[in-house]
């Protein structure tokens, strides 16, 4: 556009913002950093940290000169080969080839085998994956999965979940830069789950099932290895999460679906014979813990109180956030709850949309999109209810787990959209 | 035969203790037990899981103007907390300081673009094609946190 640029950052995020500006193409973007924070802090101070900057401001708008270069592009196939001269899991640790948790090491050998998993060529490169750039062939992916313990059968979940996580809607970039909470939920559908033993049942998204732990903990090597997201940066999470070794990843619970229910990847334009892998940015699930609902009223008058947490992450605050999609796995005896009752998912998410709302009075005054949120709800008093999205088409439901009475609600991460991928073999 | 047994059982015990007693004075001393390698450990060839770095160039960045003065010059904030008051102060500076300058306030021509996360290069152009559309000479934003 021709227009000359000057970017605030802090102490904080300086490394993040000149290695987001460098892998996204322009490496010599001119920066002016200040000391942190500059959120959550007075008038009086951020205007003393403003008369500090304000000479290198006008010194970097008048002086600037661009000086860095982009490195070098190498082919992405073959990946190098080198020997491995001492133990295995010290060595990858040490050059951060691994998150923490054990390896198997990817020997030519080891990583032929996997690719028998999938008929796609090994030097096909999947994409580039934020926010290093690093290339991610199929021969690549086949390596982390070795790392992993996959199976080779597990290969094409893998390639279908790397394909939607590098998809510009996932928004992988901010998800895995953010100081959020984040991780991946990974969401598999149709035959693919049962031919690979994926559990989509009791316990599904948790420990001792293979096929899941695996190909999650491949993915996550994959974004970080791959990706180089890691803390303290160019991943910010304030925390981190155990989401960061292996995300949530299950199969849809598709025989516990209610009669006239339709699985989730149908609900999103696939045939019900298609195996689908979707994959969303989360942050940290909210639960329904619900023993005692008999209508499905009750049922969503309380699961509506219970979700509101996560309904104050929109608002004025993030108002991208209420366009975008929000998923509710909904337990198997809760689907039934409502469903006996004759209602649809359809019915459901609009229910839990009404319900889950909090009034405008909770947002912080420094909230900046009050006038935009005013625009699309009418006036705001304190009691204006503020919903969880704009529509309550925004809500998408799925059955997730076994036997129990416990729903689950993931909020996406901001401009984070659900991107399901049909898996090939 | 059972006293043989016992000895031993009593000698691999001694045979361990003492290597634990090794293992321990070796971490003590701030050096591991002999390595893996050292110990004739196979080596084997891997393949180095990090892949290439693949940066397409986007933009080549324009020049920058040698003077402030009688410029148009938007602050751009995204949204997070005191980046509007830290743009505020900075377009105070500039009118007092430097001659017929002009400020624009994103937030306030185009409060639509006060998007903390875009999520892609995509919307973010959207973003800035409003803003480029006021024709600015330079643009400072504030990224905060």
């Amino acid at each position: 556009m021709g227009i000359p640029t000057v970017t605030i950052t802090t102490t904080e995020f300086d490394g993040l913002a000149k290695d987001t500006a460098m892998s996204e193409g322009v490496p010599d973007a001119p920066f002016v950093v200040v000391p942190h924070p500059m959120g959550m802090i007075s008038e009086a101070e951020i205007t003393k940290k403003a008369d500090s900057a304000f000479a290198e401001i006008v010194k970097t708008a008048t002086e600037w000169k661009s000086s860095a270069k982009l490195p070098e592009m190498k082919p992405a196939y073959p990946a190098e080969r080198m020997t491995l001269k001492d133990e295995p899991n010290s060595f990858f640790f040490a050059k951060g080839w691994s998150i923490g948790l054990p390896i198997v090491p990817p020997t030519p050998d080891r990583v032929k085998e996997m690719l028998k998993g999938t008929s796609l060529a090994p030097d096909y490169v999947i994409g580039k994956v934020p926010p290093r750039m690093g290339a991610l062939t199929i021969e690549l992916a086949a390596a982390h999965a070795v790392m992993a313990g996959c199976k080779p059968e597990y290969m094409p979940v893998l390639i279908a979940a790397a394909r939607a996580m590098l998809d510009p809607r996932a928004n992988w970039r901010g998800a895995t830069t953010t100081t959020g909470t984040t991780s991946l939920l990974v969401i598999v559908n149709g035959p693919i789950v049962r031919q690979i033993g994926l559990a989509s049942s009791q316990g599904a998204a948790g420990a001792e099932h293979h096929a899941n732990a695996a190909i999650g903990y491949a993915l996550n090597l994959i974004a970080d290895i791959v990706g180089g997201s890691k803390p303290p940066s160019p991943d910010k999470s304030t925390l981190g999460s155990p989401g960061d070794f292996v995300p949530w990843i299950f199969g849809e619970n598709e025989d516990r679906l209610p009669e006239g229910w339709e699985p989730f990847h149908v609900k999103r334009g696939f045939k019900k014979t298609d195996s689908v892998v979707t994959v969303m940015a989360i942050y940290p699930p909210v639960e329904n813990i619900d023993h005692w609902s008999v209508t499905p009223e009750e049922h969503l008058t309380w699961w509506g109180h219970l979700a509101t947490p996560l309904v104050s992450i929109g608002g004025p605050c993030w108002i991208s956030q209420m366009d975008q999609i929000h998923l509710v796995g909904i337990g198997p005896e809760h689907a039934k709850l409502v469903a006996d009752a004759g209602w649809t998912a359809e019915q459901y998410g609009k229910a839990f949309w009404e319900k889950a709302r909090l009034p405008f009075s909770v947002w912080p005054k420094g909230c900046p999109n009050v006038d935009l949120l005013s625009k699309k709800l009418g006036p705001l008093n304190p009691d204006t209810p503020v919903p969880i999205t704009f529509s309550p088409d925004h809500i998408q439901t799925l059955i997730a787990g076994g036997a129990g009475k416990h729903s689950h609600y993931f909020a996406p991460f901001p401009s984070c959209f659900p991107v399901s991928v049909k898996v090939e073999k | 035969m059972k006293t043989k047994g016992c000895l031993i059982i009593t000698g691999a015990l001694l045979i361990f203790m003492g290597l634990l007693t090794l293992a321990e004075r070796s971490f003590a001393e701030g050096t591991t037990p002999a390595s893996p390698a050292s110990q004739g450990f196979p080596s084997f060839e891997v393949l180095n899981p990090e892949g290439v770095v693949q940066i397409e160039p986007t933009v080549k960045l324009n020049g920058h103007p040698s003077s402030l003065e009688g410029k148009t010059i938007m602050l751009r904030w995204n949204g997070k907390h005191n980046g509007d008051r830290f743009l505020n102060r900075i377009g105070e500076l500039l009118v007092k300081e430097v001659k017929g300058v002009k400020i624009i306030k994103s937030w306030e021509v185009a409060p639509e673009t006060v998007e903390p996360i875009t999520g892609s290069q995509e919307r973010s152009m959207e973003l800035m094609k409003k803003l480029a559309a006021y024709k600015p000479d330079l643009v400072i934003g504030s990224q905060a946190d």
